[in-house]
């Protein structure tokens, strides 16, 4: 079922939000949530400090991610978008053969896809369960 | 060979008091659905959830001391009732 073999490890989840506060709390949860096993790599912010995005930051993010089994990237927002797809630019094939961008809400996103991560399962599975909470109802 | 996917196994599981089906326990419990090919839902307050989704389970707003049920479908099924029931109870 899944497109790439899957490998030892789990994969990983990348969180791109405009604020550092926002994609480390984020990662705080979803580690709760998901267990020890799944990494989760925060890529929050201005590089200084401030609200915004930082392009190397997020590139060292999801270059870290393609160097395990493979990564979900969450966004937040319109320029996160943009420096996410800047950064897969500079990634290599091989590196971009184990990102996965999910279009989904974040925090709903994350927590499910590392719930997903969690099981053992591909990032293009962790990135579906991560788009499918688009259709959950929260109430 | 195995159980005609149309039969549904359910069993009944209380959380204990202390725990929430919530964050930690609710990755766990999960995590143990998506390791049976059955498919299960687990109910509770008058809500159905998919017991491999996260958000639906979470969705379910189940407190300590929460009565689930517990409804598994296909090859597995009773093992995913039974192992998921047991789970529940010992949750802490």
């Amino acid at each position: 079922m899944a497109a790439v073999p899957r490998q030892n490890g789990y994969v990983s989840l990348v969180l791109v939000s405009h604020s550092s506060e926002i994609a480390k709390g984020l990662a705080d949860l979803v580690a709760q949530v998901a267990g020890p096993h799944v990494s989760i790599v925060a890529a929050g912010g201005a590089s200084d400090g401030t609200i915004g995005t930082d392009g190397a930051r997020v590139l060292d993010a999801m270059r870290t991610g393609a160097a395990g089994p493979g990564a979900v990237v969450l966004v937040d927002l319109g320029s996160s978008v943009l420096s996410v797809r800047a950064a897969l630019g500079e990634l290599s094939p091989e590196e971009r053969k184990r990102i996965v961008v999910a279009d989904a809400p974040l925090v709903e996103g994350a927590v499910a896809a590392g719930v997903a991560a969690s099981t053992g399962c591909s990032c293009e599975e962790a990135a579906r369960a991560a788009e499918e909470a688009r259709s959950v109802a929260k109430l | 060979m195995s159980q005609s996917s149309d039969t549904v196994t359910e069993r009944q599981a209380r959380l204990p008091e202390t725990v929430a089906l919530h964050a930690r326990p609710a990755g766990m419990f999960v995590r143990a659905a998506a390791g049976f090919g059955a498919e299960v839902f687990v109910s509770a307050n008058g809500r159905r959830a998919n017991a491999k989704s996260i958000l639906d389970v979470l969705a379910l707003g189940a407190v300590g001391g929460t009565e689930l049920t517990i409804a598994a479908s296909g090859d597995d099924a009773v093992e995913a009732a039974e192992h998921l029931a047991l789970l529940v109870a010992e949750l802490a």
